[in-house]
């Protein structure tokens, strides 16, 4: 058992970690989304998948043995409200929680302003919840499911594996080759398209040689000729 | 030092941090954020507004007592104090405002939504793609599926707004 020092000093150093491989490699959470709906780009998202497979594969193995820290949260509507709501105000606000403290770092006041008014919301909302008392806190979930909350109960891989009997880590291959079939489908989208910006086929050395020859013989007729060469994709 | 002469594929970079996540949840619990901006925002209002009158705000005595010895609040400030590290050594530090009042304005709203969105959903994007849905939580899925919705809404929006 880790002492409440040593859990903070371990989140530090994991956090630091985190920073610096976030900065090095400009990765960013809002990107993966943002990029592959507006630009069709996919940097950001393939690295948000290999995370993701790579963790549903570790976890559901730690599960199987009796390892790790799982979450104990009950599914609820409130989930899809709050990320909805999430999604739009990072694509707004240009990072998510990891590059808005990333960006800080950097010297980036508009992320360190986000930063500020994302902890606003947090206390707004906290005012919110004292009113209302919805939707259940970690320290007020049942694991059962309670309609009137829109709450389902608790399910994730150690229910069912308490349930089925089945190791976790069965689920967590199934769950697994789901995203490597989206991964795939990404990468052959991003073989597709760097095929279809190379329609004509590499010049052979003969034509070449051709295109030499007319350079030399008509000077005007090569300058257009180089032109068109160099506006065409290659 | 060669290692922030150069970028790192994200792949890569988030390879690495998955493994480390994996340790970090045998240790404590996988990696979020979110919790621990909430702490803070009880600890700031706390200091502005004194312990008794936070305690009067059921929220804070019931669901977030606010305390330094909270473990996510150190993930956070480490992400701000590595990407700080790495830019300096890098020679990537310096400082960016915003120029428009328009992007001042879409930072604030985006900022806030954020806000909201993790305290009602009582987690945030990390603890979507890389906490919950590992674990096969199906809040999870439920919320994958929010935050894209919500991203295509933002990116249609942001479109429309900035015409980009």
């Amino acid at each position: 058992m880790i002492t409440v020092v040593g859990q903070c000093v371990a989140a530090f150093v994991f956090g630091t970690s985190v920073g610096v491989l976030v900065q090095r490699s400009r990765w960013c959470n809002t990107a993966a989304l943002r990029d592959a709906m507006l630009f069709k780009s996919y940097r950001n998202t393939k690295a948000l998948l290999m995370a993701m497979m790579i963790l549903t594969l570790g976890f559901t193995a730690m599960i199987s043995v009796g390892n790790g820290n799982p979450m104990r949260f009950d599914v609820g509507i409130n989930q899809f409200i709050g990320l909805f709501l999430f999604g739009i105000g990072m694509v707004f606000a240009g990072a998510c929680t990891v590059s808005s403290w990333v960006k800080t770092g950097e010297g980036n006041i508009g992320a360190l302003w986000a930063l500020l008014f994302l902890i606003v919301g947090l206390f707004l909302s906290s005012l919110m919840w004292s009113f209302s008392y919805w939707p259940p806190a970690g320290q007020t979930m049942t694991g059962q499911p309670n309609v009137a909350g829109l709450q389902f109960g608790w399910a994730d891989a150690l229910t069912l594996q308490r349930d089925t009997g089945v190791p976790a880590i069965f689920f967590g291959v199934i769950q697994f080759l789901g995203l490597f079939a989206i991964y795939r489908r990404i990468l052959r989208r991003e073989r597709a398209t760097v095929e279809g910006m190379n329609p004509t086929p590499a010049p052979t050395p003969a034509a070449d040689k051709m295109r030499m020859d007319l350079a030399s013989a008509t000077p005007s007729t090569a300058r257009f000729d180089t032109n068109a060469n160099a506006r065409s994709p290659s | 030092m060669e290692f922030f002469k150069k970028s790192l594929d994200p792949i890569v970079a988030l390879a690495i941090i998955a493994v480390m996540d994996i340790f970090l949840f045998q240790i404590v619990g996988a990696w979020t954020v979110g919790g621990g901006e909430t702490m803070i925002a009880g600890l700031f209002v706390r200091a502005l507004i004194g312990a008794k009158a936070l305690n009067r705000i059921p929220f804070w005595h019931m669901v977030f007592k606010p305390t330094w010895a909270y473990w996510k609040i150190y993930i956070s400030l480490g992400m701000g104090f590595g990407a700080l590290v790495s830019a300096i050594l890098s020679k990537e530090f310096y400082w960016r405002v915003p120029k428009h009042l328009s992007e001042w304005i879409m930072i604030t709203i985006g900022g806030l939504l954020m806000g909201i969105g993790i305290r009602l959903s009582f987690v945030c994007n990390v603890s979507t793609f890389l906490g919950l849905t590992p674990e096969m939580n199906l809040g999870g899925y439920l919320a994958v599926s929010g935050l894209v919705i919500g991203a295509w809404v933002g990116s249609w929006a942001y479109k429309r707004v900035l015409g980009v």
